[in-house]
């Protein structure tokens, strides 16, 4: 809920209804705006320029996370299908990208597109069993289509296509923006500004419309939802094409920050981390996808920072760090469904109502 | 024919430890509901432990044992430090602590093991096959039959003879009255992750002196879903029956489906073996949601 400041009244739905209602609000954007495209990627580098590519670097993954995780959001949080696939849709996204440029030679801008509707079809494939199949028995079907897509159909086939071995190696200067090249960190974070940006603002508008409360409706009750007259399988598919056209971008996005693409980068770990950042993050928020993807993508640099300063004590675990990586995930994982179930979008929704009602309890 | 004996027969035997692995999910997700997805990592979890023991010099027999002291260790440890807080927590939170363990302890086996192919050395098995008639069958399927078939003995008499064992199938059939009658719950579910944990240690022991011990066999751990989905979630011969069906399933798919050639073409470059249970899986679906010996749950608004 929005709260206002003393005197301001709304007279519209329209009105009341609005994003970004009060003078503050459109300062504390601009704010964010200047922040996301101006300091962060200009005015750091300035200072230091090793760390500014070191932050926008770890911007991108974070970038990559969010748009990975918005489809997952939509699909648990929103829809409440339980999918544990959705790494084949990432991966469905990179290779038809990777393929329209390498086999076919179209330019990036329009494998982009190409990958998002070709991963939301796939996914509406995967996701045609959820009209007979529930609850546990689904979450099966969505492991399936990991492992026909990435484990059988991509290794055996699509990574085999123009002999190019299993790992496609994407030359400098094969992603390019109309006359300039995606290559420099600054121009990856600039083109993923855009991309999860955009992903944001479609989804959080969808969530208000007719479609979004549907699939609400379907989340909280399906036969109660059907009764009121919602076409449920219809909405769950359409919630499944949302869901792999945004992992699709996510794949056709991550190519930049690849050098070559193969089977291994999408496997069942990145699904089930993928559900993870939306339970650290908070289930049914957007912001929980941020959250969750910012936590995700600093656990490992804190980690190799310690294990950076627990050299002089255990040289040996600095051979380790992959096991300690997911050592922390899981234990991160547990621990915040443990004692911190609601996410941290609940934390910060708590700590943004104690700064609005400050000086008083409430 | 005599391919097609010979690979079911293999297929037989490979799938009755699947039928144990999952004999040991089933009852987790019976007694407590919790659809648990760590049971790859405790398969991989039981393999590495029974090396460990076996590397020491101990005879394999013993090493078995301990592994299942192991396993009820473990079994304790994992309940109740991660599964009880959340008794009656909603259906994804119970599967993403699932989740957490596979992580955690997946972490926890390549840190101590490394990530290296591992073998029994000496072998626990005599490595050349037993002919009977037509048929060849290497000595390891046999031995981890027997194996499989007599720990399944164990878990389905202590099931339906001991007294925890009718607790639990008192538990599962109605928690509220077994509770009024008595019977703890949290023990119930305890032991059911302590069985779980031995089922699926020997399981994966077993796997371990077929193919050689690395996290592979945490994907042949994660085949029990398909097994204990086509029979049916809380169904303990649907579990072992689907187990089996499998495993032949697979053996199948790899002797004659990688080797398809139509009109000259190689139809599967391989690798179909892995997924076919899976899409075995999605079609049984398709016609009964429920897998093929699953309660249907009517559901009202």
């Amino acid at each position: 809920m929005m709260r206002l400041p003393a005197g301001i009244y709304h007279e519209t739905y329209r009105q009341d209804q609005q994003w970004w209602q009060t003078r503050f609000v459109w300062a504390r954007m601009l704010f964010l705006f200047l922040l996301l495209f101006v300091v962060l990627p200009l005015g750091l580098p300035m200072l230091d320029a090793s760390i500014g590519r070191y932050v926008l670097g770890l911007a991108n993954l974070v970038g990559y996370f969010i748009l990975g995780a918005l489809g997952v959001q939509l699909l648990i949080g929103y829809t409440g299908q339980i999918t544990l696939g959705h790494a084949a849709f990432i991966a469905v996204g990179a290779y038809v990208s990777a393929l329209g440029m390498l086999q076919f030679g179209l330019p990036y801008p329009v494998t982009l597109p190409l990958a998002a509707i070709a991963s939301g079809l796939w996914s509406v494939l995967f996701g045609l069993p959820s009209a007979r199949v529930k609850g546990y028995y689904l979450i099966m079907t969505t492991m399936t289509a990991q492992f026909v897509t990435v484990g059988f159909i991509i290794t055996q086939y699509v990574a085999q296509v123009g002999g190019r071995g299993v790992a496609f190696s994407l030359p400098p200067g094969t992603i390019t923006f109309g006359p300039f090249p995606v290559e420099s960190e600054l121009s990856k974070y600039y083109l993923m500004l855009v991309l999860v940006i955009g992903a944001l603002v479609v989804v959080a508008n969808l969530l208000r419309t007719r479609v979004g409360r549907a699939w609400v409706a379907i989340r909280d009750n399906d036969i109660a939802a059907e009764v009121l007259g919602v076409n449920v399988v219809r909405y769950k598919l359409l919630a499944y094409f949302v869901a792999g056209a945004l992992g699709g971008i996510a794949g056709a996005y991550w190519l930049t920050s690849l050098s070559a693409v193969s089977p291994e980068h999408f496997e069942f770990a990145l699904s089930l981390e993928l559900v993870g950042m939306i339970l650290i993050g908070g289930v049914g928020s957007l912001y929980g996808v941020v959250f969750g993807a910012l936590f995700w993508a600093l656990v490992p640099e804190a980690i190799q920072f310690g294990v950076a300063g627990l050299y002089p004590f255990f040289p040996e675990l600095f051979g380790k760090l992959s096991p300690l990586r997911l050592v922390a995930f899981g234990l991160a994982i547990i621990l915040f469904l443990l004692y911190e179930p609601k996410g941290l979008a609940y934390r910060w929704w708590q700590i943004k109502n104690y700064i609005h009602l400050w000086p008083f309890s409430y | 024919m005599d391919v097609f004996l010979q690979l079911a027969i293999t297929g037989v035997m490979v799938g009755s430890i699947y039928a144990l692995v999952a004999l040991g999910w089933t009852l987790i997700y019976k007694s407590s509901g919790v659809l648990n997805l760590a049971m790859g990592e405790l398969t991989l979890i039981g393999a590495y432990v029974s090396w460990t023991f076996y590397e020491w010099g101990l005879p394999y027999l013993v090493a078995l044992v301990l592994t299942l002291g192991v396993g009820i260790v473990l079994g304790f440890l994992v309940e109740r430090l991660f599964l009880q807080p959340l008794i009656g927590e909603s259906t994804l939170t119970v599967i993403m602590v699932t989740v957490g363990i596979s992580f955690l302890l997946r972490g926890v086996i390549v840190f101590i093991w490394g990530s290296d192919t591992l073998v029994f050395d000496p072998p626990v098995f005599p490595s050349e096959p037993i002919r009977i008639g037509d048929l060849v069958i290497g000595q390891v399927f046999i031995w981890s039959f027997v194996a499989a078939l007599v720990m399944l003995a164990i878990f389905v008499s202590f099931f339906r003879y001991a007294r925890w064992g009718l607790a639990m199938q008192a538990t599962s059939d109605d928690e509220m009255a077994s509770r009024s009658l008595g019977i703890s719950a949290k023990l119930v579910y305890a032991i059911a992750w302590a069985i779980a944990f031995m089922a699926a240690g020997v399981g994966g022991s077993l796997l371990g002196n077929i193919n050689g011990i690395n996290i592979s066999i945490g994907f042949l751990g994660l085949l029990v879903l398909p097994a204990v989905v086509i029979g049916g979630l809380n169904s303990v011969p649907g579990a072992i029956i689907g187990g089996i069906i499998i495993g032949v399933l697979q053996n199948l798919a790899g002797g004659y489906l990688d080797t398809l050639v139509i009109a000259g073409v190689k139809i599967f470059p391989g690798g179909v073996k892995d997924i076919f249970p899976f899409v075995v899986m999605t079609l049984v679906l398709l016609v009964k949601p429920y897998g093929l010996f699953g309660w249907e749950r009517i559901e009202r608004v």
